[in-house]
């Protein structure tokens, strides 16, 4: 599914976060954001399943269009759309439930009862995410009993349950130990054949080793958005130059 | 180098001060319990008959003994053969001061009573079934009774005991039974009406309020624990008590159910602000996940809020009932406190407080019923402590399912 912004202003109250935004992101492909703390990738990201509608006093000019449609739209039902755009967040942040029911949530709060169907997508899902093998005997115990790179995974499986066609991912390895990370990093290679992934993160040899396309950020504005090559081999701007070989951020 | 060069009296005195003053606080307290309990304690070795007075019977009876509880049923009548209590099988005949006096003239007995322990010997002495109560002055040496030993009361008849008559002669009944289960009733009733309010106004000012309403409406809620007990009881005798009689068409309106509202009003600032805390703890990003696996607002706060703070919930609920025990004032206004056991909402109980604070003047210092009542007080005590260890321990539950 394609994701596109359309000339994207968005406030935290008085103060300008993004700046005239033009994006298009292809179907089935990963794309990343990088920037400087305080850039506003998150914020932007977090547009796309209209995360930011949380936060008090925000506002937004300008149109997303998931698949075709503005999501900012009066008819649009924000709980379908967040069942199309799926999320993983920066910490892991399992529920206090088990493993189990962590990745069930998703199909139980969507109306699904049918036991053998949500066993069947959690066993899915749990594969998917690369965590089937070390947890298959233990469902039932404690989420909080996982590692956090375990946790993680199990957060992006619970992510998949209820199969979105849209992957958001905030920083998804900041918190977590080298080979929790490439694990994720894998992972996110995989989902690419079945999901449109958008990855924001600090690190930026993630953001050269896993995605197709990087955009960087800066102060609000959408300072180059290229594929990944391009952008870490020949930038055309020299602020991204500055950035990626280290002379600032 | 590190000499000391200022004076620090000051902080010394200081520090000193606060040590002391610590330090007496807690001895205060502690020494409070265990007075509480000594005083107490006393009723297991004191006699449940009056003071100054015994109980007698003729030479020929073989009972050793009789119970607190036995003397009573005798006296009023419910107990009419020694064969009952354990002896031969003669009808018992109680004797009290009054029916002597009335069986012999006034000469008999003489103007100042010179004559009456002979009478009172010789009354006992003629009936092999008599049980007299009378001063113990009037036993003199050629009293041809017996006299029963005094007996004290057992912990099983002060915990199990079904009667609490603290003032009846001759033997005063001190079972707390029904005010346990009074003071039970009633808090559990409270609780059961505070939490559906309690829960649904937590959830409303930790979820849904917007920033400025849960400003003023969370003060204004903590506001009213402050309120004095009097002010509740007051209330609910005026507004509560005669709506309840008229609805129910009973004959009084100072019953359980009276109670249990007025204490729920007063449980709810307890159970909302307890409760609302633990929810206002779930963190962020857990709601945020939830609800970006499409929940909606009400889903999230069912499946991921409560349960997440239902350790809180708990500890909210378990504090709300400790409340609810301790609580006198308005209680003893609206309960009607009738010392029997409840069967129903709508009949008047009595709980352990409201006892304490309508029967602790009138008793006399160091009397059985004032050791019975301190008694109560240290059940009320561990109780309420018990209670409160409860919470706690729920409270520190790790937070996980």
């Amino acid at each position: 599914m394609k994701l596109e912004a359309k000339n994207v202003n968005f406030f935290y109250g008085d103060f300008h976060a993004l700046k005239d935004i033009n994006m298009q992101i292809d179907s089935n492909s990963v794309t990343a954001f990088i920037g400087p703390s305080g850039c506003g990738k998150s914020t932007f990201l977090r547009l796309f399943n209209r995360m930011n509608d949380l936060i008090d006093g925000t506002h937004l000019d300008g149109e997303c269009i998931v698949g075709g449609q503005n999501i900012y739209d009066k008819s649009v039902s924000v709980d379908e759309l967040r069942k199309t755009v799926g999320m993983v967040f920066q910490k892991p942040n399992p529920f206090p439930k088990s493993i189990f029911e962590n990745v069930a949530y998703g199909l139980r709060v969507n109306g699904v009862k049918d036991k053998k169907i949500i066993a069947e997508t959690v066993e899915k899902s749990l594969k998917q995410a690369a965590l089937w093998e070390e947890v298959k005997d233990k469902l039932k115990k404690s989420a909080f009993e996982l590692s956090g790179g375990q946790q993680q995974r199990l957060c992006i499986a619970r992510a998949l349950a209820i199969s979105p066609s849209v992957l958001l991912m905030d920083e998804p390895a900041s918190a977590l130990d080298p080979i929790s990370t490439s694990k994720i990093e894998e992972l996110i290679f995989e989902l690419k054949h079945d999901y449109t992934v958008v990855i924001v993160t600090h690190n930026m040899q993630q953001a050269a080793r896993v995605s197709d396309k990087t955009g960087f950020f800066m102060l609000g504005e959408l300072i180059e958005f290229n594929d990944t090559k391009k952008i870490f081999l020949s930038p055309d701007k020299e602020q991204t130059q500055n950035y990626i070989t280290g002379r600032f951020g | 180098m590190f000499n000391k060069k200022r004076n620090r009296f000051g902080e010394t005195l200081i520090e000193w001060t606060l040590r002391l003053s610590g330090g007496t606080t807690t001895l205060v307290i502690v020494l409070i319990s265990i007075f509480l309990f000594t005083e107490g304690w006393g009723l297991f070795k004191s006699s449940t008959v009056e003071k100054g007075y015994v109980l007698c019977v003729n030479r020929s009876n073989k009972i050793q003994n009789l119970t607190p509880k036995q003397v009573k049923e005798i006296f009023d009548g419910n107990i009419t053969s020694w064969k009952q209590v354990g002896g031969d099988d003669i009808p018992i005949e109680p004797l009290r001061m009054d029916d002597i006096a009335s069986q012999y003239t006034e000469e008999e007995i003489g103007a100042n009573f010179e004559h009456l322990p002979q009478k009172l010997s010789e009354a006992i002495a003629a009936k092999p079934g008599a049980l007299a109560f009378f001063p113990e002055q009037f036993i003199n040496i050629n009293f041809q009774g017996r006299v029963l030993p005094a007996e004290t009361i057992t912990l099983k008849e002060y915990f199990g005991g079904k009667e609490w008559f603290p003032t009846a002669t001759p033997a005063a009944q001190f079972g707390v039974l029904p005010l346990i289960l009074g003071t039970l009733w009633v808090s559990i009733a409270a609780i059961l009406i505070a939490l559906p309010f309690g829960m649904a106004v937590a959830i409303y000012l930790a979820e849904i309020a917007s920033n400025r309403v849960r400003k003023i409406l969370k003060p204004l809620i903590e506001l009213l624990a402050g309120i004095p007990s009097v002010v509740y009881g007051f209330f609910g005798l005026i507004v509560i008590v005669p709506l309840i009689r008229s609805i129910f068409h009973l004959p009084v309106g100072e019953t359980a159910l009276a109670g249990a509202i007025v204490l729920a009003i007063m449980a709810l600032p307890t159970i909302i602000t307890v409760a609302e805390d633990a929810m206002r703890t779930t963190p962020l990003a857990m709601k945020e996940s939830s609800l970006a696996l499409g929940a909606t607002h009400w889903q999230t706060i069912y499946r991921v809020v409560i349960p997440y703070a239902s350790s809180g919930i708990m500890a909210a609920i378990v504090l709300g009932i400790g409340r609810a025990i301790g609580e006198t004032m308005a209680v003893l206004m609206v309960t009607g406190n009738a010392a029997v056991i409840p069967h129903s909402l709508t009949e008047p109980v009595r709980t352990i407080p409201a006892t304490i604070a309508a029967e602790l003047g009138e008793s006399a210092m160091g009397s059985v019923q004032y050791q019975a009542l301190f008694m109560l007080g240290a059940i009320l005590f561990v109780l309420t402590l018990g209670i409160s260890i409860w919470a706690e321990i729920i409270r520190k539950e790790p937070k996980v399912q």
